[in-house]
């Protein structure tokens, strides 16, 4: 058995050769695995909100779809990664209640959803597969060893990502 | 004075917020009471403010499967209530509405689906209503939305709402108690910044 990293509420682990990173019930957050095929270097940014905002203040990078996933790269190429060799994997972006009429926040899983696609993308760094959207919270698990994802959710059979 | 993160009030403050919140709940025992025509009593609320990940640990863990049911307030008073009922609670309510009992939430049906909504949505309102009462600061309560799924997920979304503005969630929780024993429900009711002032100045929280 492999040891096992748990990423909490925005926030970022990476691992190198072994172990799993595992994040527990994403609802509207989006969980986001970055991961360098050669060096074996993945990592796990669990985000809870789009974007950063201009004066946020101090706050935590890794709450945010924007800031995080950059700084999860940089975090990465210190430790080994090279850009051009790094793929996601992303899950969550739920929508986890179906709220009458709709309100600011309602669909704010598929706006992190938006945003972290978004971020790759200027990042030039391709996403492999997903697994996002729907009304149910999902709990991801990442094997730095081989890149799998996998997804446990409550009703639902393990999908394998 | 005023408050711009739930950390920063005082014990005077927080003691306001237990009461209203006991007086709350209190409430709502009452209006269990009639609905399920059984003794319900309630424990004392507390009041805590927590990081993300402790409040969820605290709830029960990320993975605990739970029905909630959650309400937007809006006006003059806005915020999230939510309602969070274990699967013990749920079964107590079945048994006093003659429903047959479930051993996991993925036996529910369309007739307990709605009775839990029902149930829920009885416990938000009344204590809405006391606590509008008591401030008289009017509440508007939109239409309740339902889910059962893993407690980390529903968690997620007044976290996101007030995301932008505080790292730390607020919680008034009071419990039920029915037959000796402890119903797990936590009623959560959580003011967005700007109303948990109007709220504490309206009391004279800040006039001393």
């Amino acid at each position: 058995m492999s040891k096992e990293i748990t990423v909490g509420i925005a926030d970022m682990k990476f691992t190198r050769m072994e172990g799993r990173l595992i994040t527990y019930a994403l609802g509207s957050c989006v969980g986001v695995c970055l991961y360098d095929p050669v060096a074996k270097i993945g990592a796990m940014v669990h985000i809870m909100l789009p974007k950063k905002l201009e004066n946020g203040g101090d706050g935590n990078v890794y709450k945010f779809a924007d800031t995080g996933i950059r700084a999860t790269v940089r975090k990465m190429e210190v430790f080994g990664a090279v850009k051009r060799r790094i793929t996601a994997k992303i899950a969550g972006g739920a929508k986890m209640f179906d709220i009458p009429g709709g309100g600011a926040l309602g669909n704010i899983g598929q706006r992190n959803v938006e945003s972290v696609r978004q971020t790759l993308k200027e990042e030039s760094i391709p996403i492999l597969s997903e697994n996002v959207g729907a009304n149910y919270a999902r709990t991801l698990i990442f094997d730095c060893s081989n890149g799998q994802g996998n997804i446990r959710s409550f009703g639902r059979k393990e999908v394998i990502f | 004075m005023k408050i711009n993160k739930y950390e920063e009030m005082n014990a005077f403050a927080i003691d306001m917020l237990r009461e209203i919140g006991s007086i709350g709940t209190g409430n709502a025992a009452t209006a269990l009471s009639t609905t399920l025509s059984a003794k319900i009593s309630m424990s004392l609320p507390e009041v805590k403010i927590m990081g993300y990940n402790q409040v969820i640990d605290f709830l029960g863990g990320p993975e605990k499967i739970v029905s909630a049911v959650l309400v937007h307030m809006t006006g003059a008073f806005s915020g999230i209530m939510l309602y969070l009922l274990d699967i013990d609670f749920v079964n107590i309510v079945f048994e006093r509405l003659s429903l047959d009992k479930i051993e996991h939430f993925d036996e529910i049906d369309e007739i307990r689906a709605s009775a839990i909504a029902e149930v829920s949505n009885i416990i938000i309102s009344s204590y809405a209503n006391a606590v509008s009462q008591l401030s008289s600061i009017p509440i508007n309560l939109s239409v309740p939305a339902m889910a059962i799924n893993m407690l980390g997920g529903i968690m997620s979304v007044p976290m996101s709402e007030y995301g932008y503005v505080t790292d730390t969630i607020m919680i008034v929780d009071g419990k039920f108690i029915y037959n000796g024993g402890e119903m797990t429900s936590n009623l959560i009711m959580l003011p967005d910044i700007k109303s948990l002032n109007f709220l504490l100045n309206k009391l004279g929280v800040f006039n001393e």
